[in-house]
């Protein structure tokens, strides 16, 4: 369980604040693959990330086309 | 504003996004252009890797500090896996503080150029932030890299 509280030193929070804006981005890039590569259209990766289509496409069809992910056409 | 980079400076810059692309990151940030000069054969590189800081420490050190840092609020991860972005990175806000303070830094003390030295002092002048909590993750004291560098 994540038990998110605050660390004594806010040079320690502060920094965790970065690293968790740097692992919320890896964990998009790894997911949004991971669903893709499991038949997911872009509609619904959009749907459950709560953005629009263009958005989630603009930022990832790129790197998973040249990854070769085979993708859904909707 | 690269005019007045030097060759070195130049390579540091452009690797920097190499680096920061390859760790998955949406930015170049400061540690990038750092992790960047190590692999520079300069004399700052040399006085880094003697330090400590050769690229392979640097990336243990910087992989300590996001640990150390999720830990702080009680989050663990294991490394996740996806394919890179193909575009470059754009610089991130503490990648362009470098470069202004590397500019600041070459201006104060006379020196016509800006270059790996320049950019290594203003990465490490700021005493809070990624880069000096990977230091002391290191075991690495950064006010003793600044004086050597200075010297």
């Amino acid at each position: 369980m994540i038990d998110i509280s605050s660390p004594a030193d806010p040079a320690d929070g502060l920094a965790a604040v970065v690293a968790l804006r740097r692992l919320a981005e890896q964990l998009e890039a790894a997911e949004v693959e991971r669903a893709m590569r499991a038949g997911w259209s872009w509609p619904e990766v959009a749907e459950a990330l709560g953005v629009t289509r263009q958005a989630v496409h603009k930022k990832h069809a790129k790197r998973l086309i040249a990854a070769g992910v085979q993708l859904r056409r909707r | 504003m690269f005019e007045r980079f030097t060759q070195s400076a130049r390579a540091a810059v452009t690797d920097a996004e190499h680096v920061a692309r390859e760790m998955g990151a949406m930015t170049v940030e400061a540690e990038h252009l750092l992790l960047a000069v190590t692999g520079t054969d300069t004399r700052t590189a040399r006085v880094l890797h003697a330090a400590g800081l050769d690229e392979e420490g640097l990336r243990e050190a910087l992989i300590a500090e996001t640990t150390r840092s999720l830990a702080a609020v009680g989050v663990s991860v294991d490394a996740l896996h996806f394919s890179p972005y193909v575009k470059s990175p754009k610089l991130g806000h503490s990648a362009k503080l470098v470069l202004e303070r590397a500019l600041k830094i070459a201006l104060a003390r006379g020196d016509k150029h800006i270059g790996a030295e320049h950019l290594t002092l203003a990465a490490l002048q700021p005493s809070v932030g990624t880069v000096p909590r990977a230091l002391e993750c290191a075991g690495v004291d950064r006010v003793s890299v600044i004086t050597a560098l200075s010297a």
